[in-house]
């Protein structure tokens, strides 16, 4: 995995001012309001705040899944806020990696098909495509899963599959939405584990959105939300 | 695009259903052909039946054979014409017949119909397509004998050899089968000239000349000759062209076969419909996260295209491969310009089957449409969301 991107100083996240609402029935939902954010290559970040205090919501902005009612939001370089949503699609497929809550891998690929899924979607031939497959399942330890279908393989398992699929086309930007809410300690501690290192050794840059304390601690920063607004913001070790 | 495989497996995972969709869309598929495969048949039948040098001879104002009249020393005079084609010992080929309609009955008390039976000389023979004596033997001419085509025997009773006709009270015992290449001549009985206007009393009758020309400079000069002769009072008919006036009765079978097809088509495109629906709504998940990782909306939508093209392009295919055993299969009806029963069999030719892919197809694509539609309008992140 390389860290050839973006090496030029800018941030890889800048959060300008954002304002996101939902509207429902005519009623107006405030959900982020003035919200600030930097974040620089190699930054591990974890949001963290209550149910409905705007987290995931504003996971999704930065992740190019959603736009915001107001203020800018650029991603590796990218204007999201007015990007078309083909280009939007495009740019994800390059530059961001996901792993979700409860994996979102598809049932009827094996480990394998599922990481090649977003390298699919690029132009490597289909030798480079199954030695980038190959790099990211030795990454995650699962090389000797790779034929094994999602429902052959363990919660813990799924999701380092799914942090293969994450980082398979080596993006500039990992999101991760829960990704030890449905795991045991056990597991979520070897998930966690394996972040840590795609921070440290491949300095990816990582935003995680968490409950949990002990899952925020081994991020470098740590970001609290409240009802919408940034109210506290520490390094690691400091909690 | 999102991997072919992806939708292959959906539909093996999801086999029960899969297989009821493929199911209904087949027998759809497979009612549709039949049907197809029947008006083509009778539309073999009849295009086969007409060479393109050959022309009818019939009474001017005759719309066919059976009402028309020729006198005998006419047609002595038409077969001296300059331009009709010879056989290999330098005979004209240009015969006189006689046809008569008989009404008889259908075996299994099927009631009773229109039977066309056609005397006629020797040369008559050559100018049908491939004719062949299949079982049994020809007529002899002068003892009241006659031959059929299998299909014919089947169908009607006393024409199975051995077994006798009767024509005005006199009995012709049928000798042989014939065949000829599923024209319409293999929905007639034969018998000699002069053994069947002896029968019907009419010893000097003629219903019409068949001849071949020698080619088409000559076709066209006696088609001319033998309009413009005030002396001969005839109409000289191209045969393809008299064949396809009959061919408007399969025009019925082919309307009303499309009317069905219509609607069972547009029954199969809910079918389809509803089973992508079902997929889309178990898959949402799924489709959010495809999405997420950056396939556009243009790939989802052809995906969940193709994963229904492809559930109905397998029905359609085991219906087109189900409607294969009646291949051959013989049949009749009412042909609407004779009033008598033509026989012909079951045609499932590359076109009939492609029109039953066609369709499959269709089912596919417009049934799987709005489903897909639905796909591409969820939300992502609504769709991540989705339990």
């Amino acid at each position: 995995m390389s860290e050839a991107h973006l090496d030029n100083g800018e941030p890889v996240v800048a959060v300008h001012d954002v304002c996101k609402e939902f509207y429902r029935d005519a009623i107006t939902i405030p959900v982020l309001s003035g919200i600030n954010l930097e974040l620089k290559r190699g930054d591990y970040l974890a949001l963290m705040g209550p149910s409905g205090s705007g987290k995931s919501t504003l996971l999704n902005l930065v992740a190019g899944l959603d736009r915001p009612t107001s203020g800018t939001v650029t991603v590796c370089g990218q204007s999201l806020e007015s990007t078309s949503e083909s280009k939007l699609a495009r740019w994800r497929s390059r530059h961001i990696g996901f792993i979700f809550q409860l994996y979102n891998l598809i049932p009827v690929l094996t480990a394998f098909e599922n990481v090649e899924l977003p390298l699919t979607l690029t132009s490597l031939s289909r030798r480079e495509r199954r030695e980038h497959v190959e790099a990211a399942l030795q990454v995650v330890g699962l090389s000797d899963r790779s034929h094994h279908y999602p429902r052959q393989l363990s919660g813990g398992q799924e999701q380092r599959v799914s942090i293969a699929r994450a980082i398979a086309t080596d993006p500039t930007l990992i999101v991760a939405d829960e990704p030890t809410g449905d795991l045991d300690a056990k597991s979520a501690g070897e998930i966690l584990d394996l972040m840590e290192r795609l921070n440290r050794e491949f300095h990816k840059t990582i935003i995680m959105v968490t409950h949990d304390p002990d899952a925020a601690v081994r991020a470098k920063q740590i970001v609290h939300l409240q009802k919408g607004v940034l109210v506290e913001k520490t390094h690691a070790g400091q909690e | 695009m999102v991997p072919a495989k992806y939708n292959v497996r959906n539909l093996r995972v999801r086999w029960v259903t899969t297989l009821m969709t493929v199911v209904g869309t087949g027998l759809v598929v497979w009612a549709s052909v039949l049907t197809f495969g029947l008006a083509d048949g009778l539309d073999h039948a009849l295009r086969i039946s007409g060479d393109p040098l050959d022309l009818i001879v019939m009474r001017k104002g005759a719309n066919d054979e059976g009402s028309s009249n020729v006198e005998q020393k006419v047609a002595k005079e038409i077969a001296n014409l300059d331009g009709i084609a010879t056989d290999k010992s330098g005979q004209p080929l240009c015969s006189s017949e006689f046809v008569t309609i008989l009404t008889k009955p259908r075996r299994h008390n099927a009631g009773t119909t229109n039977l066309i039976v056609r005397g006629l000389q020797d040369v008559g023979r050559s100018l049908r397509p491939e004719f062949t004596i299949v079982r049994g033997r020809d007529v002899r001419p002068g003892v009241n004998e006659a031959i059929t085509s299998v299909n014919m025997a089947e169908r009607f009773e006393n024409l199975a050899i051995g077994e006798k006709l009767e024509i005005n009270k006199v009995l012709f015992e049928i000798v042989g089968y014939f065949e000829a290449a599923g024209s319409s001549a293999e929905s007639e009985v034969w018998t000699d000239l002069r053994d069947l206007t002896g029968a019907r009393r009419q010893a000097e009758a003629l219903s019409s000349i068949n001849l071949r020309c020698r080619d088409e400079a000559a076709k066209t000069a006696l088609l001319k000759r033998l309009r413009d002769d005030e002396q001969f009072k005839l109409d000289a008919i191209d045969e393809p062209k008299y064949f396809e006036k009959q061919m408007e009765a399969s025009s019925t079978i082919k309307y009303v076969g499309y009317v069905i097809a219509v609607f069972l088509t547009m029954g199969a495109m809910f079918a389809a419909a509803n089973t992508m629906y079902a997929a889309v709504a178990s898959r949402s998940r799924e489709i959010g996260a495809l999405r997420a990782i950056g396939f556009s909306r243009r790939s989802i939508l052809l995906s969940f295209l193709f994963e229904s093209f492809l559930l109905c392009l397998l029905g359609g295919l085991l219906g087109c491969l189900a409607t294969l055993p009646f291949h051959g299969l013989s049949t009749g009806t009412m042909n609407g310009a004779t009033f008598s029963e033509i026989t012909f069999a079951f045609r499932f030719g590359p076109s009939v089957l492609l029109q039953g892919v066609i369709m499959a197809v269709t089912m596919g694509l417009v049934g799987g449409l709005f489903p897909a539609i639905r796909a591409i309008r969820m939300p992502i992140i609504s769709a991540l969301r989705e339990t």
